[in-house]
């Protein structure tokens, strides 16, 4: 028996789940978005100044242009993945957030899609933040560019999807490094972010299609760039069709870990 | 029972972990504007029996309504007029001490204006209104209690679960936060209080029901059970085994019963103070004696033991 069906879930109270992250967001954001965007403008800086100057050019653009969208890109996966894995171990673990909540009117399925909500709203801020930046430093080449936050939505729910799986299987805390290493750094380093793949071997194109962070980036690189093709209605599809897939696997295996 | 008006009724709950039966079949009723208390040691399965009754945890077996609904598909329901306070302090390390309460609200759908004014009023009340914006990690135990038990009444529950509500606390800060219990009892909110802490028990419960190994062994008033199980007073005399017999062997009423534990011979009687003139008729042996009011304390031990769960 169990009292927590599948879908007791209320848009209600999962915005109100969000609405707490939102509150805490407010004393914290200005240090945080500081310190979460250093990171990305860091490789932009390095690697589009320092590398460009070697590089000719890439797909007919400066160097640091073509890479400007995929640090866009890559500033989605990371706002979400910090959420979902090392903030949300601790609201499980240590500060037993969720277990607060779930003394209210709160469903473990509430929880759940207000922190994947929340999370997107994470990579949403994000992307907005580098997509300015990236503006500013006048590596912007088009008005479609103001649809790149929006792939925050769907690349946020995406990652939320992935991190929150792993959380939820993890024991102890130390574990979230390997999800890091073995899983984001490579997506961040083989997915487009900083030299095509499309001239690569087969074997690393295929790898490279079953990337969930190559397809966000290119969705965001033409659009940032102008260079619109039907392509991207591909790479739409991926991302809607993994999302419709796997949101509810970490609602069930959440549930199997807060709901005892 | 009268089942109608009762705040919970448990009918044969149960609940395992895997093989583990935590709570093997307990029936009781709690009713309105009453407190009720789950005395038992660690592992009694009192911890397990709250989290059912807050609609968190799915028992096995067995029924289980609160308010008339059943816990099993009315959580949400029951959830929004209860109040818990958990055994061990989950507030949000992340918010100050206001926003503790205001953002808590939020999860019971009341509006900010009327969470607002609730919060100042609670915060008053529990004696907090100078930590308002205070870190929740810059807050003492005692302090951390009280804006647990505030956060739990920010919905105006009808019924209030308190888990071991002053374990940890320094005698002042518990006689301020049975205080404050006390003055919510008199607002008639039902409480569900459980304790290991005889004297907590004694103060806060109406009635009791003594857990031992995940069943109800005894449930009633506080004073019935004394009256029941012990008397008025209790004799303590150490003795040798030899000579324990010899006074039990006595044929007289004085002795109600008796425990025994190592040398340690515990009586129970209505009148210690004779019962000792007549022991020392029998024994020379009585260098250490103790004669005292009988307790809570003495039912407990009698009915789960003297030894330790762990």
């Amino acid at each position: 028996m169990n009292p927590l069906k599948p879908f007791s879930f209320s848009p209600r109270q999962a915005f109100r789940v969000w609405q707490r992250e939102v509150s805490v967001y407010k004393h914290v954001y200005k240090s945080t978005i500081v310190s979460n965007l250093m990171d990305p403008l860091i490789y932009l800086m390095a690697l589009g100044f320092g590398l460009g100057a070697y590089v000719n050019r890439m797909q007919g653009l400066p160097y640091i242009q073509f890479i400007a969208p995929g640090l866009i890109s890559s500033s989605i996966m990371t706002a979400a993945t910090y959420e979902t894995t090392i903030n949300t171990f601790v609201r499980i673990h240590f500060d037993r957030v969720y277990e607060a909540m779930m003394a209210t009117p709160v469903t473990v399925e509430d929880v759940v899609v207000g922190e994947m909500m929340w999370a997107t709203t994470r990579s949403t801020i994000y992307a907005t933040v580098m997509l300015c930046v990236v503006t500013a430093l006048g590596l912007t080449r088009s008005w479609y560019a103001i649809f790149a936050p929006f792939m925050g939505i769907l690349g946020g729910w995406m990652f939320a999807t992935l991190g929150l799986t792993y959380t939820s299987l993890l024991k102890s805390i130390d574990q979230v490094n390997f999800y890091f290493t073995l899983f984001i750094t490579p997506l961040f380093l083989f997915s487009g972010v900083f030299y095509p793949v499309d001239n690569l071997p087969q074997i690393v194109r295929m790898i490279a299609f079953l990337s969930p962070l190559y397809h966000l980036v290119e969705i965001i690189r033409p659009l940032v760039l102008g260079r619109l093709e039907y392509g991207i209605l591909i790479h739409l599809a991926w991302i809607a069709v993994f999302v419709l897939i796997f949101t509810a696997l970490p609602v069930n295996l959440l549930r199997k870990k807060l709901v005892k | 029972m009268a089942a109608d008006n009762s705040i919970v009724q448990a009918r044969g709950l149960r609940k395992s972990f895997g093989i583990m039966e935590a709570v093997r079949g307990i029936d009781f009723d709690v009713k309105p504007s009453e407190c009720f208390g789950f005395l038992g040691p660690n592992g009694a399965g009192k911890t397990t029996t709250m989290r059912m009754i807050g609609c968190v945890s799915p028992s096995t077996s067995g029924s289980l309504k609160v308010f008339g609904l059943d816990t099993q598909n009315s959580g949400r329901k029951i959830k929004q007029r209860l109040g818990v306070v958990p055994q061990e302090a989950n507030l949000d390390e992340e918010l100050p001490v206001e926003e503790n309460l205001t953002v808590y609200a939020r999860f019971f759908n009341i509006p900010s204006s009327v969470a607002q004014d609730r919060s100042k009023e609670l915060l008053e009340f529990m004696e907090l209104t100078e930590k308002r914006r205070a870190r929740v990690s810059e807050l003492s135990g005692g302090m951390r209690r009280r804006l647990l038990i505030s956060r739990a009444m920010m919905n105006n529950p009808d019924l209030m679960i308190l888990d071991e509500p002053t374990t940890g606390l320094d005698p002042q800060a518990r006689h301020l936060v049975w205080d404050k219990l006390f003055e919510l009892k008199k607002r008639g909110v039902t409480q569900i209080v459980t304790t290991h802490y005889m004297d907590e028990a004694e103060q806060l419960c109406d009635r009791l029901a003594i857990m031992d190994q995940g069943q109800i062994v005894e449930n009633d008033t506080p004073q019935s059970l004394v009256q029941k199980h012990i008397g008025r007073e209790v004799l303590e005399i150490r003795l040798p085994e030899k000579e324990k017999y010899q006074v039990l062997s006595l044929n007289t009423e004085l002795i109600k019963g008796h425990d025994s534990y190592r040398d340690l011979l515990i009586l129970y009687s209505d009148d210690a103070d004779k019962l000792l003139e007549v022991i020392k008729n029998t024994t020379t042996n009585t260098d250490y004696t103790i004669v005292r009011r009988s307790g809570l304390e003495d039912v407990f031990l009698k009915l789960t033991g003297r030894r330790l769960n762990e």
